[in-house]
């Protein structure tokens, strides 16, 4: 408008004021068509285009939660999660490509590598043959596994070989780094995720935690947009689960079991530690124990925890309970007067002893000491069924453990109304009768802590990720005879080792009182009888004040079972145990209970 | 527009002062300091180009931090995902070399390096009870071949295990060369000694991708 200074401004200010305004009429028409379509894509998103934009940016991420650990009482890792990778390849790419580039950190150039060179490379690394690797790199599969369970320092230098189509996938790998030392108590996973047995098993939901998210949007260079959504849910990680194994007892307890097992040819063996103040366990002992990382290399039948699992019959330690019942219901005291022939008829049922005799003149403790069926069977029967079977019940026979291992036994306590003749005397020396070894122990641990029985405990806590260990409490103790009847019981049984059978139990500095148990064992193929014997021997030590508790448990051994003792091995054991826990050596005069009447 | 062209053309002043009913010509008219019909003294013109200038300018500046914001930014982000990186391959690390440290401490692997080194366990042991000052139990000394007992198992931790369909059909592991095993394979179980040894192998030489070992050394001091 301003170019024409010299034109007359009433003929020409019109024409241009026409031209501006046409001109101007345009210029908003092309703009409400731009911004028409700004606002059709920007203001309503026709299309979707935002929205597809949007979701090709936006990546979900699953945060896996780490599996908690299963620590023992002092802190020893029996079981942790570490990352491993399966190196896999495109075996579509990796054949069609002849050469590749590869960086050279040394020259900062890339080099140009054969298919030839990189499968030599590979195999190298992988200490494979090179042949077996070109065989798996060549062919059509989109996917084909080449190395399984690769560790990190391995996947690194595997990937800087930048071979074309391999890749390497992160999984997460449960390691037991203490292999088969309490490998059935842990137990197992069956995929790498859920566990199969043992604690793994049980607390499993513990363990596991809960997976997260987070979304976030990325950008075309493969990083993420810094102000754009950025949604985290925190995985959280499962707890830790502490139990009240202690590693270095239960490889000794394992390492004895084992041997003596082996020695004896015996089918298998068990051994369970006890802290008698608490009903912390501190071994569940096994022959063959599973190795967690490699569970299938043991039978199945040894996979599980016998200590818990196997409920058999448990033998002459059943008469410890007998003793306190007719000690608690005043009907005999430990030098209680018997008068016992070689073989003692009750009801029509003649019972006889392990070993020839002729009529003795016996103490209750010498019953125990000798472990007299006769003399059982004599003092026992003064109880009615109803009190023999109240007593058991008492004791915790028939009733379940639970120490949070699966498929703990309960073992078989028939109704006093349902027993036949004979088995209404049996089940006073522990035949007719099954129950685990945990149950027996508990019985015992009922004695040794003044009569009070304390649930056994085998998780002693759950640590949460980064917190405080939550303990978890213990079950209700319940008194099952006086402080009195306990510590009668217990001279009896301390006798037996002082003045009984049972003296290859005795420890050099600290009293200990223990009983025996030999019991047929029934067949497992279905038929009739017996085929072999369990031999057992529970004791506890130090007597003044005792603090733990041991059974040896061995099924079926070979040879004459009355040559088969398990003294050795429980003495070994107990001093380890108390050696490791510091336990002062015993004060006071051990018992001395007469066996024989004079 | 319209400023700068009234820099330009003086010439249309006076026509503008005369044609004050003109809207469009009003800004030229403001030019006239000396034109008592000025009516816009809000806008004058002196000021309006610094102010301009000074728009510019702070637009520059503005775009100028925003972009530098966003290279820090970016840069950050990239460092960010390279530490990240780091801190995830030194965790791995840490997490290797504790697992390893466990598989060491597990009891059977230090009974069978101490019965390797050839100590046996002692079997009776004595106390000394310091209040009484009284000695109970005979300790006797280990006896030297003395049967150790049954060995258990060194743990199974796995190394790697080569799935690749094998044409043979013997052990997967027995083609494997030795000393590019990270830790001693399942296939080792009974001999607990083994395992607890063999992790020591030398790692395999950095190549760096190459295939010729770099030329060695010599440390300082040699």
């Amino acid at each position: 408008m301003a170019k024409n200074p010299g034109t007359s401004k009433k003929t020409k200010t019109p024409a241009a004021r026409k031209r501006l305004r046409v001109g101007l009429g345009i210029m908003l028409t092309l703009l409400l068509v731009v911004g028409g379509k700004l606002f059709m894509v920007q203001g309503l998103d026709m299309g979707g285009m935002a929205e597809a934009a949007l979701a090709s940016r936006l990546t979900p991420q699953v945060l896996p939660a780490e599996r908690g650990q299963i620590v023992d009482a002092n802190g020893t890792v029996l079981a942790s999660s570490v990352i491993r990778y399966n190196i896999v390849v495109d075996q579509t790419v990796n054949t069609s490509t002849e050469t590749f580039h590869r960086f050279n950190e040394k020259t900062e150039k890339l080099d140009e590598i054969t298919r030839d060179q990189g499968i030599a490379d590979l195999a190298g690394l992988l200490g494979a043959n090179e042949s077996t690797i070109r065989e798996s790199l060549t062919g059509d599969k989109k996917y084909f596994m080449v190395a399984k369970d690769v560790k990190p320092e391995l996947e690194d230098r595997i990937s800087k070989l930048y071979i074309p189509g391999l890749s390497a996938e992160g999984v997460s790998k449960r390691v037991y780094p203490n292999g088969s030392i309490a490998g059935g108590v842990v137990g197992f996973l069956k995929d790498g995720t859920s566990g199969q047995a043992g604690i793994e098993q049980t607390q499993d939901e513990i363990l596991r935690g809960a997976e997260g998210k987070r979304v976030f949007e990325i950008g075309a260079d493969g990083l993420r947009i810094p102000v754009a959504t950025d949604e985290l849910t925190p995985a959280v990680d499962g707890s830790d689960v502490k139990l009240t194994i202690n590693t270095d007892i239960q490889y000794f307890a394992q390492q004895a079991i084992q041997s003596q097992v082996n020695k004896m040819n015996a089918e298998w063996g068990s051994i369970i530690v006890m802290d008698t103040k608490t009903g912390n366990l501190i071994a569940l002992a096994d022959t063959n124990a599973p190795d967690p990382n490699d569970p299938g290399k043991v039978d199945a039948k040894d996979r599980g925890v016998r200590s818990v699992t196997a409920a058999y019959e448990p033998g002459s330690v059943q008469k410890m309970i007998t003793a306190a019942a007719v000690i608690e219901e005043g009907k005999s005291f430990p030098l209680d007067h018997f008068t016992i022939p070689s073989a003692y008829t009750i009801d029509g049922q003649t019972f006889t002893d392990a070993f020839e005799h002729g009529t003795e003149e016996r103490t209750l403790a010498g019953i125990l000491g000798w472990s007299m069926n006769t003399g059982t069977v004599m003092a026992g029967s003064r109880l009615t069924k109803e009190q023999r079977y109240d007593w058991l019940t008492k004791f915790g026979i028939g009733e379940q453990t639970d120490i949070g291992l699966p498929a703990e036994a309960t073992g078989i306590l028939a109704k006093p109304e349902q027993w036949d003749d004979r088995q209404q005397y049996t089940v006073l020396f522990g035949q007719g009768v099954s129950q685990s070894t945990l149950q027996t122990v508990r019985a015992f641990q009922s004695i040794a802590n003044n009569g009070v029985m304390l649930q056994p405990r085998l998780i002693d806590g759950y640590i949460p990720p980064g917190g405080e260990e939550q303990k978890v409490p213990a079950k209700d103790s319940r008194q099952v005879v006086s402080k009195e009847t306990a510590q009668q019981v217990r001279d009896i049984l301390e006798s037996a080792v002082t003045e009984g059978q049972i003296k290859d139990a005795a420890i050099d500095g600290y009293r200990v009182g223990a009983k025996t148990g030999t019991s047929q064992a029934p067949r497992e193929d279905g038929l009739p009888g017996f085929d072999g014997f369990t031999a057992s021997m529970v004791g506890m030590a130090p007597m003044d004040d005792p603090r733990f508790i041991v059974e040896v448990v061995l099924q079926r051994p070979k040879g004459n079972i009355y040559g088969v003792t398990n003294g050795p091995v429980f003495r070994s054991v107990m001093s380890q145990v108390l050696r490791t826990y510091n336990v002062a050596p015993s004060t006071g005069t051990p018992a001395r209970l007469p066996q024989f009447v004079k | 527009m319209s400023n700068a062209a009234a820099k330009t053309l003086p010439s249309t002043v006076g026509s503008a002062a005369r044609s004050v009913s003109a809207p469009g010509e009003r800004a030229e008219s403001g030019r006239k300091a000396r034109t008592p019909l000025s009516v816009v003294r809000s806008a004058p013109g002196r000021r309006r180009t610094p102010f301009v200038v000074l728009c510019f300018v702070a637009m520059a500046a503005a775009l100028l931090t925003v972009l530098v914001l966003n290279i820090s930014v970016s840069t950050a982000q990239y460092q960010l995902v390279q530490l990240k990186a780091e801190a995830a391959t030194l965790n791995k690390e840490n997490q290797d070399l504790t697992q390893k440290k466990q598989n060491y401490e597990a009891p059977q692997n230090l009974a069978a390096k101490a019965a390797e080194l050839g100590m046996v366990a002692s079997t009776v042991k004595g106390q000394i009870d310091l209040n009484t000052m009284a000695v109970t139990g005979k300790a006797a000394p280990a006896v030297k071949g003395d049967n150790p007992g049954a060995l258990l198992a060194a743990p199974a931790v796995e190394g790697l295990i080569d799935v690749v369909p094998s044409v043979t059909t013997k052990d997967p592991l027995e083609n494997r060369k030795p000393e590019a095993t990270p830790v001693a394979p399942a296939a080792t179980p009974a001999t607990p000694a083994a395992n607890a040894a063999s992790p020591a192998a030398a790692p395999p030489v950095e190549l760096n991708g190459g295939s010729v070992p770099a030329p060695l050394q010599k440390a300082p001091g040699q």
